[in-house]
């Protein structure tokens, strides 16, 4: 019974949210000057009156905006996520492609953030006063206020100009047509500047958070006790401490997960990554609003997913607290 | 990079403590010593003093406009005493550029700020004080305004209505109240109930005024310790904006700069990298300054 | 004697492998290109833009193509006739071509071609094809086109960007713009398509069956060709500098990067091959607005921009100080007989000042937008030189910066501006590229990239309508210079830079540039060269791929 009701109401935030997305996707665009037509139009290198016209009438910009809507959130009912007109494709098409881009570097940089931060928190705060705290705390606040496309520029210019150890840009190495494992480290190679660059924010947040919390619940009294009882620090450490400081890790990853789309858009730019964070920037120039507001929707799904995820591990995690 | 404001400013608990430490809140001449001895906060707050006083005495220092083209352009730092910082692609003097810039800069990320604290603000304490409705929007709406990256849609507000300099910081403040207002929210929550709130009603006083004079103080430690977050994140977005080619052209702003000299970074890392420094040290100071706030104002830590 | 002797013969050797070594184009090889932006649909026929035409032309031929000096070659028409009265255009088709997927080439597909797509669809040849009264195809390889009045303007656009032919058994009957066969082109052409992973490249393969051979050897001489679509200029730079890509065209790199890397032993940089466009950068005035009724107070604007510095400093030198519309490269129709602006700023405050346009009190005469074309940094650059230039007579200039259909649309649409930083491409003759600028047609009807100035000229018009049906080329050549006179007097719109576009490519990848439209002609000519500088009497290196 209670789990019926979570789940319902869980699916009517879904809704509402996806509806919001929607609502205000198409009112921006909205008031954004110029439409699909004209910009296709100024890319055909000239046009007519009469050629926008029948472009309009195709797209059906020609309609009522209400009409518009109404019709857009009907396809959406059925699950259409729509046509994108200036790439001749069905929307979940030109997604479906940039998807698996789009999940690698996502994880991966998600992967490396929590890994590498959560082992230099833990570092810092066993350290916690010495050179090694020292040095990994001011490189994580460092690494916290610089900018990420800037990171992205410098590593591009270090590692991959002047070291020549990794590729500029791009996915993998069209022209050598890898197959099979090659294939897998060929990616793995183009995907290592991209993954640090979108991740060192986030691995500068959660090694400050690990560290802070790490050192906070080694002070409490259940550490104090099991010590008492004689359990050996690396049990302590685990078993205990490591327990406990996870929880707000947890909740990060739940804001980093909403968070990297924005962060992929510049990552994207720099290394030329097939991925949806660049489809998005550019179909906003291009008043592309079916192609917007797919890539938006399937966004907020994922972030309204990996929270519910999020949420469910924390009662894992804490036993004190009830899934809600 | 918004929503990092309402999770890091306050450290980390898995129980709520019981609200009696909050009634009575440290003296403001004990704060200000402990903030002055905490290491983080001094240093912070040394900086961004700093960068404040590049930012008042650009007019003074460097009389007409950072725009003009002056010298010979590509001029490296140091080569030219009269152009210390040397000058970038269209002849434009660095040095004038980073102390003017640090008055645009600042300015966006303090009027966008000083927004988000306003409708932050007064909608979580709307919410949290009231409940039933207004809080159950307020919640969609925060629930929403997380769902959708905070850096996108600023970029699209921006993409759409153009760059300028007012709507840059409209577009970043609009983005950045969302979690700011769920903070205060559970701020206000813990406090709803109080006694020294349900003396107030007791008297007779309203609900602006309990709202005003005794809620709101006492919600003031992790608001403060936002605000230096949120003004750095701003920087970092206006920055980010301006790499993208969404800066405004007139002005010359820290992200500017950076974005103009992303073409020749190869050969004239300089114009790049000098006011990328100047954001990351500012950024710096106001994540240092932050966190000495959030040590210092912290009323479980008893030092 | 002997010495003589000797020294012939050893020249007459050196020579004999230098020409051996010419004629020794080594088959094979991948190619990988730079792209950017990436297309929005694969061909042409349907779509004017930079980067489709750079592409498409590897996949489709034209009617003919052009050599270095804007002379017609044969293509797949073999030869074609133009009657005394210039009213009937004759093209004898070449035989046994066929479309990639096999299917014959003949004069049906250009009968439907033009019939369909250039007269209905394509923005260009709207205007030039717009007198056609009939095409006919007596058999399958002689189409006849009859004109209604005469228009020269065609033979300089019959190639694969402004003649490229579609496959009718494909196109007939559909929905042309939402054709699936936009984004996997079947062509006539030397590369046939093979995927597109948006976002991240396309792939051309050779053409096995293709018509064109040399020495009994069928073109191209690559095996593939990768197009890659880089978005950030410093990774093209990178990329070209590592050789992970060998071929870019278009000014890939930041300028100031081009010379750079042209120093690199492996790299070449190469101007050639874009005088077809005939490009022309420019200013233009909005002469709606009060302030700019009066010419003094244009001619002012251009006294006071230095248009060498100009050049120098924001272009790097990659371009010309222009004095008219019509570059001098474009020799037929070019004149230099015109009004002069050069650089003159005491002159430009004297006219305003008799213009009535006195500085106030804070020194400020006017206060005006520029919004600049937003294709990149360039441009940006171009809008900020100007407002310092402007700036120092007195003209308080705010830059603004938007995305390209916000720009379009307040330019040409709701002509809400008052100057505007843009290049047109000037094509093979004038009435392709430079008169949408001045005809008075197109102002306000929000048609891109036409008269954003707002210039209303009747005798401008009278000039332009006349060289349009002119049977004369001679004549036409005069008219289009007494244009030229005419708008540089009057100055709607302010000319500023020819521009030189660049390409950088690997310096062993030979006989890329053929023509002066290489730019939007194909890759089948180009090979790679792994043989050392030397002359080298001996065969011809083993295919080399590209690293």
């Amino acid at each position: 019974m209670k789990i019926r009701n979570i789940v319902v109401r869980r699916l009517l935030q879904l809704v509402s949210v996806a509806l919001g997305v929607t609502i205000i996707n198409f009112f921006l665009l909205q008031l954004a000057p110029g439409d699909a037509a004209q910009v296709l139009a100024g890319e055909a290198g000239a046009a007519t009156p009469e050629y926008m016209a029948a472009l309009r009438a195709q797209f059906g910009l020609d309609q009522p905006l209400l009409v518009q809507f109404w019709k857009y959130i009907l396809n959406l009912a059925h699950f259409n996520l729509g046509y994108s007109f200036r790439h001749g494709m069905p929307v979940a098409q030109l997604i479906g492609e940039r998807v698996p881009a789009t999940l690698l570097l996502m994880g991966a940089s998600i992967l490396f953030a929590v890994v590498a931060g959560a082992t230099l928190g833990a570092i810092a705060a066993y350290r916690a006063g010495r050179i090694a705290d020292v040095v990994i705390s001011t490189l994580a606040l460092v690494f916290f206020a610089t900018p990420l496309f800037w990171i992205g520029l410098m590593l591009v210019v270090v590692f991959s100009v002047w070291l020549d150890w990794l590729p500029v840009g791009g996915m993998f190495t069209i022209e050598a047509g890898y197959t099979g494992w090659k294939y897998i480290l060929d990616v793995a190679r183009h995907l290592v500047l991209p993954a640090v660059t979108l991740g060192l924010f986030y691995m500068a947040v959660y090694t400050r958070l690990m560290r802070a919390t790490m050192v906070e619940v080694r002070r409490q009294d259940f550490v104090r006790t099991a010590v008492a009882k004689g359990a050996r620090p690396p049990r302590v450490l685990f078993a205990h401490v490591l327990r406990n400081a996870l929880l707000p890790l947890v909740t990060m990853l739940g804001v980093q997960v909403s968070s990297i789309i924005g962060g992929a858009v510049l990552v994207e730019t720099v290394f030329s990554w097939p991925g949806l964070g660049r489809l998005a920037f550019e179909a906003l120039f291009q008043r592309d609003f079916n192609l917007l507001l797919g890539i938006l929707l399937c966004s907020s799904i994922v972030v309204i997913v990996v929270n519910w995820v999020v949420d469910f591990v924390y009662t894992r995690l804490d036993p004190r607290i009830r899934f809600a | 990079m918004s929503e990092l404001v309402s999770t890091l400013a306050i450290t980390p608990v898995t129980t709520v403590d019981a609200p009696a430490s909050l009634i009575a809140a440290p003296t403001t001449r004990g704060w200000f010593a402990r903030l002055l001895r905490s290491p983080s906060a001094l240093i912070g707050g040394v900086l961004l003093l700093l960068v404040v006083l590049m930012a008042l005495s650009s007019p003074l220092l460097f009389p007409g406009d950072p725009l003009d083209m002056v010298a010979e352009p590509f001029l490296h730092p140091g080569v030219d005493a009269a152009h210390l910082l040397g000058s970038d692609m269209l002849g434009r003097d660095l040095l004038s550029g980073i102390f003017h810039g640090a008055r645009v800069s600042l300015l966006i990320a303090v009027v966008s700020t000083l927004l988000a604290l306003v409708l932050g603000v007064s909608g979580g304490l709307l919410a949290g004080y009231y409940g039933g409705l207004a809080d159950a929007v307020l919640m969609r709406v925060t629930e929403f305004f997380q769902t959708i990256p905070s850096f996108l849609f600023a970029l699209a507000i921006v993409a759409v209505v153009q760059p300028t300099l007012v709507t840059i910081a409209l577009a970043i403040g609009v983005t950045a109240w969302p979690s700011l207002a769920r903070l205060v929210r559970a701020e206000v929550l813990k406090l709803r109930h109080s006694e020294m709130v349900q003396a107030s009603a007791a008297l007779g006083a309203t609900d602006l005024r309990i709202m005003l004079r005794d809620i709101l103080p006492n919600t003031l430690t992790p608001i403060l310790v936002s605000t230096s977050l949120m003004v750095a994140t701003a920087i970092l977005t206006e920055s980010s904006l301006a790499f993208l080619g969404l800066g405004d052209p007139n002005a010359v702003s820290w992200g500017n700069m950076v974005g103009s000299g992303r073409e020749v970074i190869r050969t004239d890392w300089y114009i790049t990298t000098i006011p990328g420094i100047a954001i990351v040290i500012t950024v710096l100071a106001l994540n240092l300054l932050g966190d000495g706030l959030a040590d210092v104002l912290d009323p479980r830590d008893r030092k | 004697m002997h010495k003589t002797v000797f020294k012939l013969l050893a020249a007459t050797a050196i020579t004999l492998a230098f020409s051996a070594n010419a004629f020794a184009q080594t088959r094979g090889g991948t190619l990988t290109a730079i792209i950017q932006p990436e297309p929005v649909i694969l061909t042409s026929a349907l779509n004017t833009a930079a980067p489709t035409g750079f592409f498409s032309a590897n996949v489709f031929d034209g009617l003919v193509e052009y050599d270095n000096d804007f002379k017609l070659r044969p293509a797949l028409a073999e030869s074609w006739d133009v009657s005394k009265d210039s009213k009937t255009l004759t093209f004898h088709l070449r035989k046994g071509v066929k479309w990639h997927d096999g299917k014959p080439f003949t004069s049906a597909d250009v009968k439907w071609t033009l019939e369909n797509v250039w007269k209905k669809i394509h923005p260009r040849n709207q205007i030039i094809y717009g007198t056609v009264t009939g095409v006919d195809t007596p058999d399958d390889y002689t189409v006849i086109i009859r004109f209604s009045e005469p228009s020269l303007a065609v033979l300089s656009s019959l190639n694969s960007n402004g003649a490229q032919v579609l496959p009718k058994h494909l196109y007939e009957g559909t929905d042309i713009l939402n054709n699936p066969y936009n984004n996997k082109p079947v062509g006539t052409g030397p590369f046939v398509f093979k995927e597109w992973s948006r976002g991240n490249y396309i792939t051309l393969e050779r053409n096995p069956n293709y018509w064109d051979k040399s020495k009994g050897v069928s073109k191209p001489y690559l095996d593939k060709i990768i197009f890659k679509v880089v978005p950030d200029a410093g990774a093209r730079a990178a990329a070209l500098e590592k050789g992970e890509a060998q071929y870019a065209p278009f000014s890939p790199v930041p300028l100031k990067y081009a010379e750079r890397l042209a120093k690199l032993p492996g790299l070449k940089l190469e101007t050639r091959g874009y005088d077809w466009i005939s490009p022309w950068l420019f200013l233009d005035v909005n002469v709606d607005r009060p302030y700019f009724k009066d010419a003094r107070v244009r001619q002012a604007l251009a006294y006071a921009i230095d248009l060498n510095a100009f050049n120098k400093v924001v272009w790097y030198g990659f371009g010309k100080p222009a004095v008219s519309p019509v570059v001098s490269t474009l020799k037929q129709f070019h004149t230099d007989d015109v009004p002069k602006y050069g650089y003159d700023p005491k002159k430009a405050e004297a006219l305003l000042d008799e213009a009535g346009l006195k500085r106030g009190a804070d020194g400020t005469r006017l206060r005006i937008n520029l919004d600049y074309l937003p294709y990149g940094d360039d441009y940006k650059r171009s809008g900020e030189y100007i407002k310092q230039a402007l700036k120092r007579i007195g003209i308080d200039v705010n830059v603004r910066a938007q995305d390209t259909p916000t720009y379009t649309k307040r330019v040409y649409g709701d002509r809400d501006y008052d100057l505007s930083v843009v290049w047109f491409a000037g094509f093979a003759d004038p009435l392709v590229g430079v008169t949408r600028a001045y005809w008075s047609d197109s102002v306000g009807k929000n048609i891109p990239w036409s008269n954003g100035s707002g210039y209303r000229s009747a005798e401008a018009d009278k000039l332009i309508e006349q060289a349009q049906s002119s049977a004369s080329q001679t004549e036409r050549v005069a008219l289009f210079k007494k244009l030229q006179q005419r708008v540089q007097t009057d100055l709607p719109s302010i000319p500023l830079l020819e521009l030189h576009f660049f390409t950088i490519q690997a310096a062993n990848l030979k006989d890329t540039v053929v023509g002066v439209d290489q730019i939007y002609s194909s890759l089948k000519n180009a090979w790679f060269d792994s043989a050392p500088k030397v002359a080298n009497a001996t065969q011809a290196a083993p295919p080399q791929a590209a690293k």
